[in-house]
């Protein structure tokens, strides 16, 4: 089931500046909305009909007090859309469907977290880690990122002053642990078993090779994963049937929508 | 100081009344529940819902959609819970929206169109039926009866023939003469032709040489169609005495008006919901601001008034 009610607002940017290979866009809407860790906007802010659609983004924070809200959001550019939010400015209207999709699910019972963010996939993945953060859970935090210069600043991840709490690896050596995120966790998995066992789950969201290695991974191990996927959207909120994934599900595999029933998913249940 | 005269927006399609003339286009509304969190969809003139086919239908594979200049292309294959299920699941939680309804079908086969014409003629939530004989993205989808005019015809009589609801019939543009596709509907008894469809197309990634879309073609939809659009409504309601229902690339009011001017009798709004959820009401709310401004009293007034010379 999505969680929460979206609606349709329109917004006005209160600031969208660059951060390394990253911008964070705040924006006033007209109320506050309280959203799940992995849920996410669409987002369209640009004159005219061309790029008609609007841009699937993770909500990276939300604000606000009664009658006044606002959200947060963290993105790449990475081709025409991003291009044109990048070149908004504070001031700007924004228009917003939110919150959409059904996020992380934290099950109560006694157990340590381990956040898999790939990419700019931390942007759904610290919403998850603060919310831990809030219920004083344990979390490590794994990131990964080609190089150096692609990983987030340190001052945005959440409690990333605790020692041994977040692990950087970089596929070119130049920051962390040299490889995979995956790589990085199996390490941890070993040194988990040296330590004996707890119960570990683990959040993940980047791109799908990771999310699939990872899957693969913890998997045979017992070890519960919920993978945060991407797909191209058209509408994000249910009516269009473009977004789907294959699922899984018993006997009744088939496709899903990965903006309603995602874009969080039992990774036991994703045909990669 | 006087009061502004509400226009007066209600629509006919032959025997169905709508209270305004913009609809929900098929396969971009859902069951038109899912925008019940937006907005009163009984403020719409009618809900066309997502096609139905005899059998659930799981929809063709992921890459299904892409974007392309002010459009985009979809393959969807029609994924659809069938109609057995619609009928127990989703119509009884249909009244309490209030709307108007009419259901969108499709078949592989004739007899399959039949089948599901007269399951859901069981439906008193339905006001109409909507014959989808133009879907580009399934093998069977109605194309090919769609798109000529023995074929239509042949398929608008059975179904005409198993079911007593109104029957509209949604045409492809992927034809060479509109005009005598129409005409085929209507003689086959068809009350009604809806237009158009999407328009087929292709979009190629240069890098892995591959097509983007798992179907390799799609239909086009979206302001890029627009002007094919309202050229072949203009044409359709040259063509035919029954209503017509103008459909493509429809983002605003002023869109909409265009497609009534030309003498459709009401609109369909489809790809523009995905950016904008309340962009149906937004036209309908639009539409009357227009008649106000204009002292426009009845939609009658202005439909088909479009001046061809001085
Ligand atoms: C649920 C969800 C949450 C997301 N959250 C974030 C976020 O918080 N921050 C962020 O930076 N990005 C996020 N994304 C990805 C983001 O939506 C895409 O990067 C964006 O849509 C690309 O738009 P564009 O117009 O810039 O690129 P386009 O011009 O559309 O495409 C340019 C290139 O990017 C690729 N691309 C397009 N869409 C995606 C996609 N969905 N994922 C990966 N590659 C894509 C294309 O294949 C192409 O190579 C999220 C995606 C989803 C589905
Ligand atoms: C994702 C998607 C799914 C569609 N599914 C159907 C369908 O099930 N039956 C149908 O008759 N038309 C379907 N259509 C076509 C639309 O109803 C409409 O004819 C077309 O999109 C043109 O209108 P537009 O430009 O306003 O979107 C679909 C269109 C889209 C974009
Ligand atoms: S993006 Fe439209 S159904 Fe998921």
């Amino acid at each position: 089931m999505p969680q929460g009610s979206p609606r349709f607002v329109h917004g006005k940017i209160l600031h969208n500046s660059g951060s390394g290979i990253f911008y964070r866009m705040e924006v006033a809407i007209p109320e506050r909305i309280d959203f799940v860790p992995g849920q996410f906007a669409m987002v369209s802010g640009w004159p005219g009909n061309d790029p008609l659609l609007p841009r699937p983004l993770a909500i990276f924070r939300s604000g606000g007090v009664r009658g006044k809200g606002t959200v947060e959001f963290v993105y790449k550019v990475v081709g025409r859309g991003t291009a044109l939010l990048s070149g908004l400015h504070a001031g700007d209207p924004l228009a917003l469907t939110l919150p959409l999709g059904h996020g992380f699910e934290f099950p109560g019972e006694d157990r340590s977290w381990w956040l898999v963010g790939g990419g700019v996939g931390f942007s759904s993945v610290f919403p998850a880690a603060v919310a831990l953060e809030g219920q004083r859970a344990d979390f490590e935090i794994f990131l990964g990122a080609r190089t150096r210069d692609q990983l987030p600043p340190g001052e945005w991840i959440p409690g990333g002053a605790v020692p041994g709490r977040v692990h950087l690896c970089t596929d070119d050596g130049t920051a962390g642990f040299f490889g995979t995120v995956a790589a990085a966790l199996r390490d941890r998995i070993d040194r988990r078993k040296s330590t004996g066992p707890s119960r570990v789950a683990i959040l993940a969201c980047g791109p799908r090779e990771m999310l699939k290695a990872v899957t693969e991974l913890a998997l045979p191990l017992d070890i519960r994963v919920q993978v945060s996927l991407e797909s191209s959207m058209a509408c994000g909120f249910g009516v269009c049937w473009g977004c789907v994934t294959a699922i899984r599900d018993g006997e009744k595999s088939g496709y899903r929508r990965v903006c309603r029933e995602g874009p969080v998913f039992d990774a036991r249940e994703v045909i990669w | 100081m006087t009061q502004p005269v509400t226009p007066d927006l209600s629509a006919r399609v032959g025997s169905v009344l709508l209270k305004n003339p913009v609809m929900s286009a098929s396969g971009t509304f859902g069951y038109g529940l899912e925008f019940t969190p937006f907005y009163d969809i009984s403020r719409l003139g009618a809900v066309i819902v997502k096609g139905l086919s005899l059998l659930p239908t799981p929809g063709n594979a992921p890459g299904r959609i892409v974007e392309t200049p002010a459009g985009m292309l979809n393959a969807i294959g029609l994924q659809n819970i069938g109609v057995e299920r619609f009928v127990n699941e989703v119509a009884p939680r249909l009244d309490d929206a209030g709307a108007t309804y009419v259901a969108n079908i499709y078949g592989r086969t004739i007899e399959e169109y039949e089948a599901v014409a007269r399951r859901l003629s069981e439906v008193p939530a339905l006001a109409a039926i909507e014959l989808n004989a133009s879907c580009p993205n399934v093998k069977e989808g109605g194309l090919a009866f769609g798109s000529n005019p023995e074929g239509l015809s042949g398929l608008t009589r059975r179904v005409r023939a198993a079911t007593g609801k109104p029957l509209w019939v949604k045409l492809s543009p992927n034809v060479s003469d509109i005009g005598a596709i129409a005409r085929a509907a209507e003689e086959a008894g068809a009350d009604a032709v809806t237009l158009i469809n999407t328009i087929v197309g292709m979009a190629v990634d240069p890098r892995t040489r591959r097509p983007k879309l798992s179907n390799v073609t799609g239909g086009l939809s979206g302001p890029a169609i627009k002007p094919v659009a309202l050229r072949m409504v203009w044409e359709a309601c040259r063509a035919v005495k029954i209503p017509v229902i103008g459909i493509g690339g429809i983002q605003d009011a002023g869109d909409a008006l265009e497609f009534l001017l030309v003498g459709a009798a009401a609109v369909q709004v489809g790809t523009a919901n995905f950016r904008n959820p309340n962009a149906c009401v937004e036209i309908v709310d639009g539409i009357r601001d227009f008649f106000v401004r204009e002292k426009i009293f009845r939609l009658d007034d202005y439909r088909g008034t479009i001046r061809l010379r001085d």
